[in-house]
């Protein structure tokens, strides 16, 4: 099986004035294609700093992220935001749906950023929200969902452009238990049945079972379980 | 244009915002259009005098008059071509209806249809304002009908008055009163202006005989309220116009001798330095609105922060989501300089037509108010160069944002 995800020797530190903080220390993972992967660890532990390095929202300060064999680590600004808009899906914690725009318009949204004309656009939007179960909401406002559909249209959102990868960071964290369920079952049917590589930060133990593979991070260290 | 529509949701986020900025700005523009289109037309007034012709008037106040002998003085200086006395009427319709005059001085003055009216030496004057076109049938009848008067095209059209017709004024100035009531007059002629060849032209005024003004106000002495004068050469104004009042330094009734244009300058100027004024308060106006639309523009990027950071994480670039902020910032201008032109087109439609107004307007010579299109595109522009200026600041916060600094913040 093929790598998909390979963080090698990454070392990330945050300056803030005169202080440093090393949130992640010399860190190395692989993620082979098609994986469910869930990290693991206490707050502050830089899970959630490793996922941004992974989906290309924040670079390393010494050390290579490669995704699908291309070093992200050394992107521009502009190339990374290309890389993001076809490479990778992120799902959010609190769904951070557009709220003027309705379903289907924000699973559009990043298809915007394609050549893809508006009906196009549009028959792919409505697909993805057929895959999450929502295609009788597609014209329902964030405000009109409950929350789990939204992170459901959130989801849809995030494949919407079939990425390599999707990363997740708590996305049952601001659900209750039946949604949460739900969002769980859904990704482990975009892992199985779409081959999506999967990247996960929890802190549910019961979110992290459906994983995999689980992994540890302490003090930016991965932990050996 | 595919993201039109994303940027267009976005300014309805908050409808009733986006509506008072966008009124905001229209407010700005509409005085701005309105203004100017005043000046424009100051301006016009101005740019349709001549250089060859002076003006000779009391040196203290438009409204002490000169002696008639001044004229053949002013006659005798060479370089003089013609001299023409002129006094400026200020005559209404009277509110009684017309051939009702009964000789009653107390009849009210009807200023809504108030229009300017002047007595003037026939001859010499329209010889000096060869852009006043009158149809040589009618210039004669004008020449032979003491009671005559020629009224200008515009001010025909708006009293539906035809050569012939009959009408009585009466002056608000106390001295060209007379005891048996509204001086009457008849419309000997209707005259115009080539608006292409001299734009400007004042073409709602009427002219009428200053002997009939004269006999009118007999025994009282009428007096001269000006002397225009129009010169062999143009190019010696100054120094005619020094020359002509210096033959009255030690009168009892000195003279200001200045170009047409800058008497009308003068006369305008008695309202205060209009052009700065008005320039000042359109200047303050945008200043202000920049400050608001700004402000709206600041508080809708830091409310939406998180969906910035949403954006770049879906791939949108930096430069994108800066174009987002600019985009909803000038269609703020757009809409608001749209309906503040068109507000300011309706209002000087509307005082264009309003009975009273526009007979006062026209009165001092604003009879053509209008909005220019070269107002109307400066309007807009201003308001297109406020919006993107307003959206700037806030769409470089944007650009800069970093993703992981506002999602952390979430």
């Amino acid at each position: 099986m093929t790598t998909m995800v390979s963080v090698k020797d990454v070392t990330k530190i945050y300056k803030r004035g005169a202080e440093e903080l090393k949130v992640l220390d010399s860190l190395s993972l692989d993620v082979p294609e098609g994986e469910f992967v869930a990290l693991m660890g206490p707050s502050g532990s830089g899970k959630t700093t490793l996922l941004n390095l992974i989906a290309g929202i924040d670079q390393p300060t010494s050390g290579g992220v490669f995704v699908g064999g291309k070093n992200i680590a050394v992107l521009s600004e502009g190339e990374l935001a290309k890389w993001r808009s076809h490479s990778v899906g992120f799902i959010f914690q609190f769904y951070n749906l557009i709220p003027v725009l309705s379903a289907v318009e924000n699973v559009e949204l990043p298809l915007l950023l394609t050549n893809l004309n508006k009906k196009e656009r549009r028959e792919r939007a409505l697909t993805a929200l057929k895959v999450v179960g929502l295609a009788d909401r597609s014209s329902h406002y964030p405000r009109q969902l409950s929350g789990g559909q939204e992170q459901r249209v959130a989801i849809a959102r995030a494949v919407v452009t079939d990425p390599q990868v999707l990363v997740a960071d708590e996305p049952t964290g601001d659900l209750d238990a039946k949604s949460a369920e739900e969002i769980l079952q859904l990704m482990e049917t975009l892992n199985r049945d779409f081959k999506k590589t999967i990247v996960m930060v929890t802190h549910d133990p019961r979110a992290a079972e459906r994983a995999h593979v689980q992994r540890h991070l302490e003090k930016g260290v991965l932990q050996l379980r | 244009m595919k993201y039109l529509p994303f940027v267009l949701k976005h300014l309805r986020r908050n409808w009733v915002r986006t509506g008072s900025t966008v009124v905001a700005m229209a407010v700005c523009i509409f005085l701005l259009c309105t203004l100017r289109s005043v000046l424009a037309e100051v301006d016009g007034m101005l740019a349709a005098s001549s250089a060859s012709r002076l003006v000779t008037r009391h040196s203290v106040s438009l409204t002490f008059n000169l002696p008639l002998a001044y004229e053949a003085r002013i006659q005798s200086v060479p370089g003089v071509k013609r001299v023409a006395k002129t006094a400026w009427f200020g005559g209404s319709l009277p509110a009684k209806k017309e051939g009702q005059a009964d000789g009653d001085s107390d009849s009210t003055t009807d200023w809504s249809n108030f229009f300017n009216n002047m007595a003037v030496d026939v001859e010499t004057y329209f010889a000096m304002y060869p852009e006043l076109v009158i149809p040589p049938d009618q210039w004669q009848s004008f020449k032979e009908t003491r009671m005559g008067c020629v009224i200008g095209s515009k001010l025909a059209k708006k009293f539906n008055w035809k050569v012939g017709d009959k009408f009585f004024l009466e002056s608000f100035i106390p001295p060209y009163r007379r005891r048996s009531g509204p001086f009457e007059f008849v419309v000997s002629g209707i005259y115009d202006a080539d608006s292409a060849k001299f734009p400007g032209t004042d073409v709602s005024s009427m002219y009428f005989h200053y002997e009939y003004l004269k006999e009118g106000v007999a025994p009282r002495d009428v007096g001269v309220g000006t002397f225009m004068v129009e010169i062999n050469d143009g190019n010696q104004a100054a120094s005619m116009g020094k020359t002509i009042d210096a033959l009255f330094e030690n009168s009892s009734a000195t003279s200001i001798t200045e170009t047409e244009q800058a008497f009308k300058a003068s006369f305008i100027a008695m309202a205060g330095n209009l052009a700065f004024l008005l320039n000042g308060i359109g200047l303050a106006v945008a200043f202000t609105i920049l400050l608001v639309t700004a402000n709206t523009m600041s508080m809708a990027v830091r409310e939406r922060r998180t969906e910035i950071g949403v954006l770049k994480t879906l791939g949108f670039s930096s430069a994108h989501v800066m174009g987002f902020v600019v985009g909803e910032a000038l269609l703020l201008g757009v809409l608001g300089g749209a309906l503040g032109v068109f507000g300011s087109q309706a209002l000087l439609i509307g005082i264009s037509n309003t009975p009273g107004i526009a007979d006062i307007l026209a009165g001092i010579g604003l009879s053509g108010l209008e909005l220019k299109p070269d107002v109307a595109t400066l309007g807009f522009f201003i308001a297109v160069v406020l919006g993107l200026f307003a959206g700037l600041v806030p769409a470089l916060s944007a650009y800069r944002a970093r993703i992981t600094d506002i999602l952390r913040t979430v």
